[in-house]
This record gives structure tokens, sequence and C-alpha cells, in this order.
């Protein structure tokens, strides 16, 4: 993506590309997060977590790029979107610890086949 | 700005916040009844007002309203109606007849109808995110229920990564197209530029993201956890409205703003929906709980409603949106007769409860056998017709593979919806009758039923709405 | 002619209707209405036969069409149902149907002691009779075709009659296989004749013969006259039909129907169905002169195999099977010189006198309650004096004493040879004279052990009766046609009338004399057969009645010779080496690796690959949200990678 002489300062400094490639680390950090992650679902709620920040990483920097607001009207909405589904996942683990006891990765396996 | 184009979902929302308050605000009495007429009524009224809303494209291009928006909605719309009406009985006797369900799944029902409206991916997730927050909730209900805590975590978790990965997808369509309007996306593909490598990557992202969505393998793992666990009353919901939802957004999607690279994700698409089905008609087979088989069916399903979208026309498209119409029926019925599946007050799951049915009670065995052959497709029952034109416009559109497989997998699928009838009619029955139906079970039930017997009487019509809406698709 | 076609049309489907009635209704009217009622309508047939056969000759019309319906109207291929009326057709007609009345009637005293109901038995014989008829009075090849497959059939389910017994179950397997096999060569000459003359029907051939003479078929690079292949093809058929030599082996299993069928099928009709299609065909056979002489080789052979094999066999109806065999022979023989007058007179005279021996066998056996070993006999002349007599009559006519019927037609056919000529007509002459001999020796074999001499088992003498009258009427009316049916019939088959009484419905070529030079036999050949048939009288005396030991000498000092004529000349054992065992173990291979293997093997593996699929596919289904997400993973990277490659 050519720089942009509307882009903002501080992207004009660096450019698009380091943003990016930290955008992609997180989404690798969070998604072998989920799967390689053996212990708390604690855990994978961070890692979920990260997922969407390297999403909303990417909106503001490519918003900034573009110079168009879109992106990072996007990101508040994730935002928001990201509170209430932390919210949400922390219902459900409390839900799930009160009947099981205990919230292992490994004791998530009673339906299966 | 013509901002009575999103009235349905304004008064749905409305009435859902008035719901929630007169729940809240009700003191004498759980009143889980009152509030899911409530959310009938919404439903109602809803309905008309999509009916009678204006076409066009407003909210500074994040919202539109079109035959296929309708067409979606319409069928949502139903099949969260019937969902409700399904509830009613199973919540009361599991103990769960809490008023937050109807308006959980009126919230979910809202995000189904912004979905099929969405001009802007900004639209698309917010829809989607209500729509699958409200039933992460729905799926873990039953709080004192350890399958329902689990099926809401497995679901939970597994989506918000599916989420998480179509919104990556969607920053990066924004980012290398410069633009989230499908309007504008369409410009932006159909200007002859080469395409952008991290376009085509965010492309894939956002049919993995919806993939999910619509159980299609390999992103069906949670279907069976999730189908079983659930309160049976939500599984009939997550089985219907949610997955005309998804496929109103992946056609939206793929036909709009990325029509112009039809060549490209369709084989996607085709190598999803042959692994689709033949991973929902194998893996039924050795299957023991019903709502499990159910499970594997309806992932079976989308797979076939996939070939319509595959073929990528216009045929096609129509296909898959009669196929979902008559699959919504289907599903609606057949858990119906799971829902009556009950002695002594206790829920049965297993397929063996079943045996001996069409002695100790041959209506529902009856309805259940219309049911289990109507989404095998035989004929001339609903699930026929849904079929034939799939694979006609598969085969139209030179996808001999495809239709191929969709006929080896439908035989296969014959077998294991033939065993259930085999049980019902055949083996001798191991227990009593089961308790006597609830009227709302009984409706629904009977309702579906006539329609999927009758439903070549409703073809024309219905291939008529599904034409349109697939024509205002395609612009 | 509105009389003869409706005469001739009771004659033809009076016996469907008794088929009808008595297999379909046996069980309803019971088993004595239903012999009346098969019986009647055979008489009814027979009565309208010959009186069509009267009204015909003395119309001296051509050939007259009944039409009845329209079969096939396929484009260009024709086939309808019709009778077809003249002097060959008609004569036949008459004859099956008045043998094969006397043998229903016969049959009702034969089977009354069958422990079942007999309709059944009541109803083949007379679908046979019908399916004879159609064959005889067929218009066209298809018609054709479905009689000689109606009465393969009818033949098939009187062989079997006694369904409980193996051995009967087995000789009507076979026989219908081995007609099958000449079938096969039937209908390609029937599909070769359509493809060159664009018709099924008789009229049309034989009206277009000579613009085809010079027609051939090329095949893997050499030419044949088209003419002599389809005559080979026909003539082929014929073979299995008639049980000539190589398609022979299925006429002495037969035996194991009861003995009414064996007369009506194995010696008075079916059987010479072969001889009626050559002599239908006549105007074919004419232009295939090298199908002509492999008839007569054919039949020459199987003439003199078919005598040799008689006179070793113990079994008293094998005897009589072996005799007809040879005598078809003669027939053939006929045919093969374009004399097929002499084939159609023989047929006629053999069809009277085979019958009576068959049915007097019949009374033998009856008599003694199924025994059919003639060793075991002996001295029944006064027990059982009608059949006796009747049996000599027989004797007298098939071992060709004048002035008995076979001597009239054998002799002519001999002379017929003789007068032939050439290498062909002295190899047919000096197998037919030696076979004359050999006739009257196996004839007066059975005659001498069977009713004269010493009787060898007392039991079984002792308890021997005559039979009733049912059954030795039918055969008092055979003898009066074997003593006096030659003389009788010699003027309109062969003799001055011939050509008025046949009125061109057989055909000879121009250059065909050999009618006319049968008078110029000169004296001493012609009486060579008579004095050898008197000799084989003699020896067969000297053999069974003076000297009973000679025969067991003969069979001691030259044991391969008897050996190999009582096995009859081993055809069965080669066979069975050459067809039966190689067919069966392809049957086996196809059974194992074929069947079991691939065919049923492709949906069982379908359904093990299914449920392994769907074991292997739930088994991944771990409950482990690790493992879903890992799944999700590399479904997503396998789309991104086929994207980016696709692409």
């Amino acid at each position: 993506m050519a720089t942009n002489t509307l882009m903002a300062p501080g992207l004009q400094a660096v450019g698009l590309g380091p943003y990016l490639t930290v955008g992609a680390i997180l989404l690798v950090l969070g998604v072998f997060g989920i799967f390689l992650n053996r212990k708390n679902i604690i855990i994978i709620m961070m890692s979920i977590e990260l997922i969407l920040l390297s999403a909303n990483l990417n909106l503001v920097a490519f918003s900034g790029a573009l110079n168009e607001l879109s992106g990072q009207v996007f990101t508040l909405f994730t935002l928001t979107v990201a509170a209430a589904e932390a919210a949400i996942g922390l219902a459900i683990v409390t839900v799930y610890f009160r009947n099981r006891g205990s919230i292992q990765v490994e004791d998530v396996t009673l339906m299966k086949g | 700005m013509n901002w009575t184009l999103a009235l349905p979902e304004i008064v749905l929302s409305c009435s859902g916040l008035f719901i929630l308050l007169f729940g809240v605000l009700q003191k004498r009495s759980e009143p889980s009844f009152a509030c899911t007429m409530l959310t009938l009524v919404a439903f109602l009224v809803t309905g008309i007002l999509v009916v009678v809303a204006p076409d066009g494209a407003g909210y500074h291009g994040q919202f539109v309203n079109d035959g296929f928006s309708r067409f979606m909605k319409i069928l949502s719309l139903g099949a969260a109606g019937l969902a409700a009406i399904l509830s009613l009985d199973y919540n009361r006797q599991e103990k769960t007849a809490r008023f937050e369900f109807p308006v959980l799944l009126l919230f979910s029902t809202l995000g189904t109808l912004v979905m099929a409206s969405s001009a802007n991916l900004m639209t698309l997730y917010v829809g989607l995110e209500l729509q699958s927050l409200a039933i992460y909730i729905l799926c873990a209900f039953a709080r004192d229920e350890l399958t329902s805590a689990e099926a809401g975590l497995k679901y939970f978790v597994l989506g918000s990564l599916a989420s998480g990965l179509l919104l990556y997808g969607i920053s990066l369509v924004y980012g290398f197209a410069g633009t989230m309007e499908y309007a504008g996306l369409r410009q932006v593909l159909t200007g002859g530029a080469p395409l952008a490598a991290g376009l085509v990557i965010g492309l894939v992202f956002v049919i993995v993201g919806l993939a999910f969505k619509l159980s299609m393998a390999p992103f069906h793992m949670w279907t069976p956890d999730v189908y079983q666990g659930s309160p049976t009353s939500v599984t009939a919901f997550l089985a219907g409205a949610p997955k005309a939802a998804a496929f109103a957004l992946l056609l939206r999607v793929l036909a709009q703003p990325f029509g112009h690279l039809a060549g490209q994700w369709q084989l996607l698409i085709e190598i999803v929906a042959i692994a689709t089905m033949f991973l929902g008609s194998l893996a039924a087979i050795g299957q023991r709980d019903i709502k499990r088989l159910m499970a594997y069916s309806s992932i079976g399903h989308m797979g076939y409603a996939a070939m319509g979208i595959a073929s990528a026309t216009d045929a096609g498209i129509r296909g898959t949106l009669v196929y979902l119409a008559t699959y919504l029926i289907m599903n609606a019925g057949t858990f119906g007769c799971i829902l009556a599946m009950r002695r002594r007050g206790r829920a049965l799951t297993r397929i063996e409860d079943l045996a001996g049915l069409g002695r100790t009670d041959p209506t529902l065995a009856v309805l259940m056998a219309v049911f289990m052959f109507s989404m095998a497709g035989v004929p001339p029952l609903a699930g026929f017709f849904g079929k034939l034109m799939v694979f006609a416009a598969a085969v139209q559109a030179g996808l001999w593979v495809l239709a191929a497989v969709g006929v080896v997998t439908s035989v296969i699928g014959l077998f294991y919806y033939w065993r259930i009838v085999k049980v019902m009619f055949l083996d001798a029955p191991v227990a009593g009758a089961f308790d006597h139906r609830a009227p709302s079970l009984s409706f629904v039930s009977a309702v579906t039923g006539v329609a999927t017997v009758l439903f070549l009487l409703v073809l024309g019509p219905v291939t008529g709405a599904a034409q349109a809406a697939a024509a205002a698709l395609f612009g | 002619m509105i009389t003869v076609a409706s005469l001739f049309s009771v004659a033809v489907f009076a016996p469907l209707l008794g088929a009808l009635v008595t297999g379909l209704l046996g069980r309803v009217i019971g088993d004595p209405i239903s012999r009346i009622v098969s019986v009647g309508l055979m008489v009814v047939s027979a009565g309208c036969a010959v009186a069509a056969l009267w009204f015909g000759l003395a119309a001296s019309a051509q050939a007259v069409a009944v039409p009845v319906s329209t079969w096939v109207q396929a484009g260009g291929f024709h086939a309808a149902w019709t009778l077809r009326f003249d002097t060959l057709s008609a004569s036949m007609v008459t004859m099956v149907s008045c043998v094969s009345m006397l043998i229903h009637l016969y049959s009702v005293g034969y089977m009354s002691h069958e422990k079942n109901p007999v309709h059944r038995f009541f109803a083949y014989l007379s679908l046979f009779t019908f399916a004879m008829l159609m064959l005889v009075t067929s218009d066209n090849l298809i018609q054709l075709f479905f009689g000689w497959e109606g009465v393969g059939l009818a033949s098939y389910l009187l062989i079997g009659y006694w369904y409980d017994r193996p051995s009967a179950v087995a000789a009507a397997i076979k026989a219908f296989i081995v007609n099958r096999i000449a079938d096969l060569f039937f209908m390609v000459g029937i599909a070769l004749l359509f493809l060159l003359f664009g018709t099924v029907s008789y009229d049309n051939i034989f009206a277009t013969v000579p613009e085809h003479v010079g027609a051939s078929y090329r095949l893997f690079g050499t030419s044949f006259p088209a003419f002599e292949v389809i005559g080979v093809l026909l003539f082929i058929g014929a073979m299995g039909k008639s049980a000539q030599l190589f398609f022979h082996t299925w006429l002495p299993d037969a035996m194991e129907g009861p003995t009414p069928v064996s007369a009506l099928i194995h010696a008075a009709t079916m059987v010479t169905a072969g001889v009626f299609l050559l002599a239908r065909m006549s105007p074919l056979m004419e232009f295939a002169p090298v199908a002509k002489g492999l008839v007569v080789v054919i039949g020459a052979s199987t003439c003199f195999f078919a005598a040799t094999v008689g006179l070793v066999q113990p079994d008293i109806k094998r005897t009589i099977a072996y005799s007809t065999c040879s005598q078809l022979g003669y027939m053939f023989v006929a045919a093969g010189f374009g004399f097929y007058q002499g084939a159609m007179f023989h047929l006629t005279t053999h069809a009277f006198f085979k019958a009576l021996l068959f049915l007097s066998a019949g009374s033998v056996i009856h008599a003694l309650h199924d025994e059919q070993d003639m060793f075991r006999m002996g001295g029944l002349a006064r027990k059982l004096p009608v059949t006796c007599a009747v049996m000599w009559i027989g004797s007298l006519a098939l071992g060709a004493i004048p002035p008995f019927a076979g001597w009239w037609s054998k002799d002519a056919i001999i002379d017929g040879a003789w007068m032939a000529g050439g290498g062909l007509g002295g190899f047919a002459w000096t197998l037919c004279t030696a076979v004359a001999f050999l006739t009257a020796l196996y004839s007066w074999r059975l005659l001498f052990l069977v009713f004269h001499g010493r009787p060898r088992v007392p039991e079984l003498h002792d308890h021997a009766h005559e039979s009733g009258p049912v059954i030795l009427l039918p055969l008092l009316v055979l003898a009066v046609g074997a003593a006096f049916g030659g003389w009788l019939l010699r003027p309109w088959y062969i003799g001055e009338h011939q050509a008025a009484f046949w009125n061109g419905s057989i055909f000879n070529a121009p250059d065909n004399h050999v009618l006319a030079t049968l008078e110029h036999t000169q004296g001493l050949i012609a009486l060579v057969p008579t004095i050898l048939s008197f000799l084989g009288v003699a020896v067969a005396f000297v053999c069974y009645m003076l000297k009973p030991e000679i025969p067991a000498q003969l069979a001691r000092s030259m044991r391969p010779l008897y050996l190999f004529l009582l096995n009859k000349w081993y055809f069965d054992e080669l066979y069975d080496r050459l067809f039966v065992r190689p067919y069966r173990a392809l049957a086996r291979l196809l059974w194992h690796v074929g069947d079991e293997t691939v065919i049923d093997g492709v949906p069982r593996g379908l359904a093990r690959l299914t449920v392994g699929g769907s074991s292997g596919i739930v088994r991944i289904q771990t409950g482990s949200i690790a493992v879903y997400a890992f799944t999700m993973l590399i479904g997503l990277v396998v789309l991104l990678s086929t994207f980016l490659l696709v692409r």
C-alpha cells in the first residue's frame, strides 16, 4: 500500500507494515492460545480478547492509512461487543464452575461422539 | 435519510426492551408465559412491518431493504415464532420457564433481521454478534444442568473464535479495499485492478466465520455437542432461524460485494459443501441420541443448501432459498415431535425411546415419519423439492461431482432417517406411551406436518418469492 | 374356402382351449371333467383337421392364409398371427392332431393310477399340441419360432412332469438346454434371413429367393454364400429339435417323462419339427447345396450311430428312443437329397408305428408296474396277447418288412439315396442299408426279450396283466395305421398323385429329379435293404431265442466295443468334459470372484466404508475444545491455501 500524503503523522513515520505484523502476531497468539492451552478456560477467554484486539489494531491502522473514519468507528463497536462477550463468557464460565466444580479445559468433554 | 426502512427492527428492539421491563416489574408470578405471548405478538407485528416496509438503502449505506432481505426476515421470524411456541411447554416442565428466555430469543431474532438487511460489513458484524451473544446465553439457560453449561461454554469459546476470525477478515477486506460498504466493495472489485492477496485472505476469513455459524465442515465440530447439551427448546431455535440468517449473510456477501469473484469462491463453497454433506450423512449413522442425530442432519442440510450457492446462478440461489424454507418447516416439526418425547415428566432424547411409537402413539409416529422422509428427500414431501432444485442448479452449472456427492449422501441419509421410522414402527415398545402432548407441541407439529405434506400446493408462490429474492440479490 | 379356414382354425385352437380350461380351471372342475374336456376337444381338433385336409384337397387350392391378428408391427419388421393352409401344413396338422388325440385317450388309461390329480398333465399335453400346431401352421418364421419354443417348453414341462424325481428334473433341464443351444443358431438364422430379405413371411421370402441367390456374407475376410449360411443355421436348429448327432443327447434322457409323452413328443411330433422345417424351407434349401450335403452327412451318421447304440440298451424305452433318433436320420437323409416328399412320407408312417411302439411299451411297463429293464421280462406274449400283437405290427413296420408302412417309406428313401449317386449318395446308401439290418436286429431283440422265451423274473411275470380297453383302443387304431399307412399314402406322398397332392407346398429345384428317377432303381439294389431286414430278424432269432448265450459271449469277447456302444459312444462323457465342466468352472469362477467378490463386494465394501467413515468421523469428535479449535484452524489453512493456489 503506497504511502498516502493524507496519512496520519504516526503512520507516516513507520508505515503500515509493522501494525499489520503486530496484528497478525496477536491473531496467531490468540488462535494458538485456544487450542494449545490445556489448563484453564480463563486463558481461552484471554486469547479471544487477543484475537479481537488484533482485528481492532488492523482496523485502526487501516483507518489511519486510508484516512477514512469507518474503521475507527468499527473499532468502537468491536470494543463494545468484546465487552459484552467477556461479560457473557464469564457468566457462562461461572455457571459451568457451579455445576462442574472445575474450569479445567480437559474437563469440558462431557459430550462427544 | 429514510429511517422507516428499519422500522421492523426498531419496533422489534423496542418491544424487546418493553418485554424485558415488563418481566422485571412483574412481581406476583413468573411472567414467562405472558412474555412469550408478547414476543409472539412482537414477531407478528414485525412480520407485518417487514412485508410493508419500503425497498431501498439507508443509514449511510449501512442498511438495505429488498426482496431478498424480506424473504429471509420472514423465514427467520417464522422459524423463531415456531421455536417460541415450542419452548412454552418444555421450559415449564423443565422448570426453566423464566421471562428472560423469550427476551433473549427476541434479541437473537433481531440480530438475524439485522444480518438479513446488512449492507455494510459493520452491520454484518453487529447483527451477527447480537444474534450469537443471545444464543450463547440461551445454550447455558438451564443453569443447573452441567450439559447445558458445557454446551454454552463450548459454543461461546468456538463462536468467539469464529467471530474473531471473521472480524480479522473484515479488517483485511476493509484495509485492502478501502471501504466496508458492499456497494463500494463491488465497485472496487469490478474495477479491474489486480486483486490484492490481503483481500483474498480476508474473504476466506469471512467465509470461515460464516461457515462456522452454518456449521459447515470442518467448522461444524461444535454443532453436535451444543445441540445435545442445550435445552431442547433452544436447540429447536438454534437449528432454525440462525441458520437462515447465516445463509442470508453468506448469500449477500458472496453475491453482492464479491459477486465478481464468483469463479474463485465457487470452488471453496464446493469443497466445503462436499465435506459437509459427507460428514452430515456419515456421522449421523451411529448416533443414539436424537438431538445429536438432528445436529448431524442439519449439518447435512446446510451442505445441500450450499450446493445452490456453489452453482453461483440465479437458479442456484433460488434453490437454496426454497431449500431453507422447507428445512425450517421440517425442522420445527421434527423438534415438535422430539419435545413430545417425555415419560412421567422426564424428557427423553435416545432414539430407542421411540421404539413402538407406531403402536403407542400413531399420530406422533406418522408425523415423525413424515418429517424423516421429507428430510431424506422423498417425493412428494417438502424436502424433495428443495433438494431437486439445488441438484438441478448444480447440474446446470456443470458441478457434476457436487451433484453426485449429493446423491450418494442422500442415499446414506435415507438410511439413518429410515432407521428412526423403523424403530418407531417395527420395533416392539420397551416402555409405556409418552405423556400427554401439550397443545402447543401438537399445534406446531400438525401445522408443519400439513405444510410438509402439502408443500406441493404452495410450491409455486414460494418459488416465486425465492425467485424475486434471488433477483434482488443479483440486482 | 370359408369352411376350410374355419375348420382349420378350430383344429388349431381347440387344443389351446383344452389347455386353458384344464390348466387354469383343473382344480375347480376336477380330474374327470378335465379328462373329458381335453380328450373331447382333441377329438374335435382331429375331426376338423381331417375335414380341412379333405376339403382342401378337394378344392386343390394353393396356399391359403387365415389371418388371426397382427402381432408385431415395428418399422420394417412385420409379423402377424396367420394360419397358413397348404398341403404340407394340413397334412402335418392332421397327423399331429390325430396322433395327439389317440395319445390323449391313451393317457386317460395310463395315468389312472397317479396319486396326484392329472389335470396338469392334460393341460401340458394340450398345450404341447397347440404349440406344435402353431409351429406347423405358421405363416412366418417368427410364428414358427413361437411354436418351436412352445413345444420346447411343453416338452420341458412334460419330461419333468414327475418333478419329485431328480432324474426327471435333470432330464427336463438337459432337454431344454440342449434345445436352447440349437435354438440360438436357429435365431441367428432367422435374423440373417430377415437381414437378407427384409421380411420373415414365407411368401415374401420365397417370392424373392431368386433375387438373392448370389448374396454372400463377409466374415473374417472370407465370403460365405448367404443361402448356405442360413441353411446351415436353420439345420442346426432342426438338429436340436430332431435330436440329430451332437444334439441327440437329450432324447434318451427325455424318456424319464411318462410314456405317453415319449410317444407324442419324442416319437410322433416334436422331434419331426426339424424335418418339417427343412420341407417348409425347401424353396431356400434347394439353393444351398453345401448345407444339403451337411444334412445328408449328419442324417446318415445319426441313423447309423443311433442304431448301433440301440442294439445294446437294456431299457425298453431307451431302445425305442434310439430307434427314433435313427429313423429321424433317414428323414434328414431324404431331405438332404431334396427328397422332401419322401421325408414327409417317412415322417408320417413313422409317427404311426413309433407312437404305436412307445404306447405298447407303455402298456408293457404299465403291466409290469414300472419295470423298464428288458432283461427282467420275457414270455409276456401269453399274458399280454393284444399288446404283443400290436407291438409285432409296429416292429414289422419299423423293421421295414413288406408290406408294412415302414417298408414303403424307408425303401423309397434308400432308393433315393442310391439314385442320387456320387460319393455322398454312396455314403448315405451304405449307412442306411446297414441300418436297415440293425433296425430289424434291435427291433426283434426287443420283441424276443420281452414277449418270448422264458420269464426271467417270475414274480413280475405272474403279476402281469393286460391293459384295459382305454389303453388298447389307441393301440389298435395305430396298429391299423402302421400296417396299412404306407400302402395307402404312398400314391399321394411320393407316387403318381404327389404333384397334385403337395400342390406346390414343397419346392423341388428344376434340376432335382429324385422323384422321377425313384422308379428306376435296379431291381437287385432295391431288394438289398429288404433282404437285410429279413436277415436282421433271423439273426435276432438266433441270438435271443435259439442260443441266448451268444450275445453275452460277444459282449465278453468284444468288451471295448460293447462298452463303447452301451455308453452311447461316450457322447455324454465327452460333453461333460468339453462343455459342462469348463462351464461349471467358469460359472463357479464368476460366482465366487464375479458375484461374491465384485458384485456383492462393492455394496458390502461401500457399506463397510460408510460405517468405517462414520466411526472415524465420530472418533474425531472428542468433545475437546482444543481439538475443535484446531480442526477449524486446519480448515482455515486448507481453504486459504486452496484459494491462493487456485487463484
